[in-house]
């Protein structure tokens, strides 16, 4: 079970042709820069930072409200490739009002129904990347409520 | 030293192709690692070639069919006698390699892009979506690849580190050194061990590119390979690096910039010796 508003990205791409996939994957790689933090946003946590398995520094930035739902704001370094950049922004839209645990267990295999079987490939495996990297943030979240609740 | 590339021919600069984009006769050609790249904007005219699914086989480690490499530039309009200029991301790492495959297959009028992707973009050169729709052309099946020739197979790599003839490791100091086993910032590909094949020179690619990653003079090019690494023309040289995009890059340098004549690409390269049964290597040391 996806969050609804990934569900639908998933959906649109299940029914793409090939062309169709890379033009929208495109399309959402050139939004990405709109996914980055607006002046005077506070977060409750930010994480930027350069990693071996990509190319250039990704910040992503978790803000999560009173109903307990999760907002991203991401930041991509000018190497990043465009599929990283591609999945930076259907993230952030997709998992945009989900609660952290939900994101934390949300399986992978989406991933592949939207880039498609070609696209992805070993030196594509940052395809993963960020999903890895939202996830690691939410953790990291939930780590700290429950260590507060505790104390 | 010279101070001329041996085949100069084989080099266009960024400017030179800006003004001859709709020439009669070239096809310019874009390979690159990321692999929407050429989907986010191209040089007017360009085609892409996807260095694993245009050029190498689904199902078996290894190359196209001369059938197949027949039909694939057919579909963009090339013949035998089309002058293909290749260009692309990485200093033109998968541009190396599109055009070293297209030497597997014989095709002779090959070029380079010097400074590739990078420098186009860098000196405001323009770009555009529209896909260019060539007419079918009828390309010669090629008789053979080259395989002989221009490649290198495992057991032939072995072949030469015993025979202590030259081997050049192009990846980075730490993979010839076996600390790590994938490029930094490169997702780990599979390999079981690191480390080098015995005997084999350290020289990395970037050895033999500019900081806009064009490639350096000859002379640069002449002290590095020449002097300081002890390659002679005539003696049989074998590169590699982790699949054989990088070592493309120094293969080209090799053959067409400093004119050695009898370099071989082993582009199984280190994520095959590194998981081969029997394989031996060395760790540390080495040069």
């Amino acid at each position: 079970m996806h969050p609804v508003k990934l569900q639908s990205i998933i959906d649109l791409f299940d029914h793409l042709p090939e062309v169709e996939r890379r033009e929208t994957l495109v399309a959402y790689s050139d939004s990405a820069p709109k996914q980055a933090p607006r002046p005077n946003e506070k977060f409750d946590l930010e994480d930027i930072r350069k990693d071996e398995e990509c190319a250039d520094t990704v910040g992503v930035y978790l803000q999560v409200d009173e109903e307990g739902k999760a907002h991203f704001r991401m930041t991509l370094g000018p190497e990043v490739q465009t599929l990283t950049r591609a999945m930076a922004a259907i993230l952030c839209k997709g998992l945009d009002g989900a609660t952290p645990q939900e994101i934390l267990d949300l399986p992978q295999d989406f991933v592949t129904r939207i880039v498609g079987a070609d696209l992805v490939r070993v030196r594509s495996q940052t395809t993963y990347y960020v999903l890895s990297r939202i996830k690691a943030i939410c953790k990291v979240y939930l780590d700290r409520q429950r260590a507060k609740q505790i104390a | 030293m010279s101070t001329e590339y041996a085949h100069p021919e084989a080099l266009v600069e960024t400017e030179w192709l800006e003004q001859h984009l709709n020439e009669k006769g070239i096809r310019i050609i874009e390979s690159n690692e990321d692999i929407l790249l050429y989907d986010t904007g191209h040089i007017p005219g360009a085609v892409h070639i996807d260095w694993r699914a245009d050029l190498q086989d689904p199902l078996i480690r290894d190359y196209i069919s001369p059938e197949k490499f027949a039909r694939l530039c057919g579909r963009h309009g090339i013949t035998p006698e089309t002058t293909c200029i290749f260009y692309g991301d990485k200093a033109n790492w998968w541009a190396c390699y599109a055009l070293w495959a297209f030497r597997l297959f014989g095709h002779e009028k090959v070029k380079i892009l010097n400074g590739g992707r990078e420098k186009w973009k860098a000196d405001g050169r323009k770009m555009t979506r529209e896909v260019p729709n060539y007419p079918q052309s009828n390309y010669r099946v090629p008789p053979r690849r080259l395989d002989k020739e221009i490649r290198a197979f495992a057991d032939e790599a072995l072949a030469q580190s015993q025979a202590k003839k030259p081997l050049i490791d192009v990846r980075s100091p730490g993979e010839y050194k076996g600390e790590i086993t994938h490029m930094a910032e490169y997702p780990q590909e599979g390999v079981l061990r690191g480390g080098h094949i015995p005997g084999a020179k350290s020289v990395p690619w970037k050895t033999a590119t500019n900081d806009d990653s064009t490639f350096k003079s000859a002379p640069d090019l002449a002290k590095i390979y020449l002097e300081q690494c002890g390659l002679k023309p005539g003696t049989e040289t074998v590169v590699y690096c982790r699949i054989g995009e990088r070592s493309s890059h120094t293969w080209f340098v090799l053959t067409y910039l400093l004119g050695l004549e009898s370099v071989r690409n082993y582009d199984g390269s280190w994520t095959e010796w590194g998981n081969k049964v029997g394989a031996p290597i060395e760790r540390s040391g080495g040069s």
